[in-house]
């Protein structure tokens, strides 16, 4: 079978969020001496970007679309050490958490999964956490990107006491830094020193990979 | 007329009934199991204990609760509670069958009464809003609409208690961030009652919390919960349940988790102290699957609270229900047709408490101007809800007969008597086509920014009846709180 039916076949097979299926492909296309990069480019980010459009139509919708990013987190665990040991830019990855006294959950969550779906690596660290949390993350993870989320009035001052511990650190330098939640906005952003705002799980996906490319 | 009709009924009120009996049965069914299956968890040391010595399977945080307990708690919640102004003055009955209409908390942003513009939520604008509340006939309770922004971080509750229960003489529903400023509020709501045991007798305000969905009481939640119970303050334990996200998106999966979650303060604060006033709902809507918001206009909200209702009473418990809410940003089309829909199908399941009248953008932003429209709307509504009386005087039969074919009932003394029961609109345009051009064509939210400004320069509250002695208390409250505050908060050293 040529590598680029393989490719559709995988692309089908993370459109419609069958993971078992998918990775089946997966690891016969990489036996059949498929590149990595090739299988990440042409089937998996190509199948997202599809997901991703189709969601934005209204032709898909949410539980579908969760699942399609399942499948991608699934994949990209096979294709991301591979692309490491050939030297491939991956896409990076993204810590997130809900900031300290903070109990919101599923905002949060959901733009963990759809960040898995854009093929990050993403270690999603709870929510209610001290500041000193994102800080031994930031050391540990070494991420591209921090997020954090904040739902509350009274907690979204601390994602400016999280970005003071970073500095204090002295790593704010090593990562960039995205924030959101209910009552955040743009200016808060700004006013913390934060990166960049996003207002919701697809903006977040859009603002980041566009902050990659980028730098 | 000397003979009456055997087992007459002059007035049957419409409601609606969405659930059977055996539909009800089999969700009350699906609660019990679950808590006894399932189980929850509860931050909660001292909670957890209490629980564990009645009966319930503890493992860690988890806490197994079987029927016979949630059969106790329901068989001693009190049939009735009376809730009472700072004044002294009854100003709702806590029970089935009685509906009160209101705002709800905390959205973090609002609309400015005079740019009409988002913004932050000022301290100001909580009493403005009690005010409001106050002046509207068919606001039933007064609640903030906002969170304060500019006090002291973590006291916009405490804040918000203080100013709004003087600005009202109508029932108020205070919330909290922890404990110890629901014990400021209740020592606020003890000064202005007149002493501990006089709160007791003539609670001033009723607290309202929230536990996890899905199934989880976290220590402020549950800590809120046992300090209401313990002390006697009636108050509302009560999710916002997210259909498809925080719980199952069937609405019978929904019903049995959200009753679920709800229960598990009711079983404690029955524990706790038997009788104790503890109302349950919520918020009961779905994760709209396109915009990844929580819909606060859908039909689904409607629907699964007016089920949610007949759940509760089922369970013998006085419902927390939400009408008047929209997912929209400005005035306009959808925000009435949400509202009405919302509103009229709390009206008719009548549910006890029904919150959220005035939150715009999905939750996230406040507006007095919607509460004024909802308003107008409850009142259509309530005209519904009274039904038709059908009794002699009015099947006006000798009046039909006199007037006879072709003539007119305009001159009729009946008339004059039961014309007087039409609901009369005060924001509803029926003005001719001339009268409407000649004001400058004013549009339903020019109509509703006018009576909302006038009400605002002109309606005073009762707020300058404090006396002065209590309204020192209360700012001692205050100050020993920024106290608090300062000393918990003094910056953490680093490193
Ligand atoms: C990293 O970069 C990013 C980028 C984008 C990011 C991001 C990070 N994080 C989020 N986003 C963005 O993308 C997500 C997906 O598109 C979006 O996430 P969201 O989380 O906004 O959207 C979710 C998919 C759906 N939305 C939600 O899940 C939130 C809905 C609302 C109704 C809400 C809920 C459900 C809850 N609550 Co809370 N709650 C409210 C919310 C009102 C509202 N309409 O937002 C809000 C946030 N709550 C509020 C309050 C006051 C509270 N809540 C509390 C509790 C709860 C529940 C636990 C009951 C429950 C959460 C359950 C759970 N498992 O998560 C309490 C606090 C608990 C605590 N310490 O955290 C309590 C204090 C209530 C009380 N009296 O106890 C209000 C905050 C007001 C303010 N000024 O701060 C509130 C706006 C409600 C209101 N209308 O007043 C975007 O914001």
């Amino acid at each position: 079978m040529s590598t680029s039916s393989t490719c559709s076949q995988i692309s089908e097979a993370l459109i419609a969020g069958r993971q078992e299926e998918l990775l089946k492909h997966i690891h016969s296309a990489l036996e059949q001496g498929t590149e990595a990069e090739q299988i990440m480019n042409e089937g998996l980010v190509a199948a997202m970007d599809a997901v991703g459009q189709r969601w934005k139509a209204g032709d898909m919708f949410l539980p579908e679309v969760i699942r399609s990013a399942k499948a991608m987190s699934g994949a990209m665990e096979i294709i991301r050490p591979k692309l490491i040991e050939s030297n491939v830019k991956t896409m990076g990855t993204f810590v997130i958490g809900t900031v300290l006294r903070d109990l919101h959950d599923i905002g949060k969550n959901l733009v963990a999964m759809m960040m898995e779906g854009a093929g990050f690596k993403v270690v999603n660290l709870g929510i209610d956490l001290e500041p000193q949390v994102f800080v031994d993350a930031v050391k540990e993870h070494k991420p591209d990107i921090l997020g954090m989320s904040a739902l509350l009035t009274t907690t979204m001052p601390q994602m400016g006491e999280v970005i003071n511990a970073l500095k204090e650190a002295g790593i704010r330098d090593q990562v960039k830094i995205i924030v959101g939640g209910a009552p955040v906005t743009e200016e808060f952003a700004q006013e913390i020193g934060a990166d960049v705002y996003a207002a919701n799980a697809a903006a977040t996906v859009d603002k980041v990979k566009a902050m990659m490319s980028a730098a | 007329m000397a003979t009456t009709r055997a087992n007459q009924i002059d007035n049957i009120t419409p409601r609606f009934a969405l659930l059977s009996d055996d539909q009800k049965q089999r969700i009350y069914l699906g609660m019990i199991k679950t808590l006894n299956d399932t189980g929850a968890h509860v931050h909660h040391d001292e909670a957890r204990d209490i629980l564990e010595q009645h009966g319930a399977r503890v493992v860690g945080e988890r806490v197994f609760i079987p029927p016979q307990l949630v059969r106790r708690a329901l068989s001693t919640v009190p049939p009735t509670t009376t809730l009472f102004n700072w004044e002294g003055e009854e100003s709702c009955r806590i029970e089935i069958g009685r509906t009160y209409f209101g705002p709800g908390p905390t959205p973090p942003f609002f609309i400015d009464p005079d740019t009409l513009e988002r913004r932050k939520y000022l301290r100001k604008d909580a009493a403005m809003v009690a005010r409001v509340c106050d002046a509207l006939p068919n606001i039933g309770y007064v609640d903030s609409l906002g969170s304060i922004s500019d006090v002291t971080n973590g006291l916009a509750d405490l804040y918000e208690h203080a100013d709004q229960i003087q600005n009202t003489t109508k029932p108020l529903m205070s919330w909290a961030f922890n404990v110890e400023n629901c014990r400021d509020e209740h020592r606020i709501g003890i000064v202005l009652a007149g002493g501990e045991a006089e709160f007791r007798q003539r609670p001033n305000f009723i607290h309202y919390g929230e536990p996890i969905s899905p199934l989880v009481s976290d220590y402020h939640a549950m800590s809120k919960c046992v300090y209401c119970a313990t002390h006697r303050i009636p108050q509302v334990y009560t999710p916002c349940s997210i259909g498809g996200a925080t719980v199952p998106a069937s609405h019978a999966g929904q019903l049995v988790v959200g009753l679920s979650e709800a229960m598990v303060g009711v079983v404690v604060a029955q524990l706790i102290n038997p009788g104790t006033c503890v109302v349950i709902g919520g918020v009961q809507s779905i994760l709209d699957m396109r915009q990844s918001i929580y819909s606060y206009g859908a039909p689904e909200l409607s629907l699964l609270s007016a089920a949610l209702t007949e759940m509760v009473h089922f369970c013998g418990l006085p419902m927390f229900s939400t009408s008047g809410c929209t997912d929209t940003k400005t005035m306009e089309a959808q925000s009435g047709m949400e509202a009405a829909l919302s509103i009229h199908a709390a009206m008719l399941s009548g549910a006890t408490f029904v919150h959220d009248n005035g939150y715009t953008e999905s939750g996230k932003t406040g507006s007095i101007f919607q509460t004024v429209l909802d308003d107008e709307i409850i009142g259509m509504a309530r005209a519904i809800q009274q039904g038709i009386v059908v009794n002699d005087e009015s099947l006006a039969l000798e009046q039909i007969k006199r007037v006879g074919p072709g003539g007119h009932y305009l001159y009729e003394d009946h008339t004059l008597e039961w014309a007087r029961r039409h609901w009369r609109p005060t924001l509803m345009d029926r003005d001719s086509y001339e009268d409407w051009d000649r004001k400058g064509r004013p549009a339903m939210r020019d109509r509703v920014v006018k009576k909302t400004r006038d009400i605002i320069e002109n309606y005073e509250g009762p707020a300058a009846r404090v006396p002065a002695d209590a309204r020192k208390q209360i700012d001692a409250i205050l100050a020993e709180a920024e106290e608090r505050v300062r000393s918990q908060s003094r910056p953490k050293q680093l490193q």
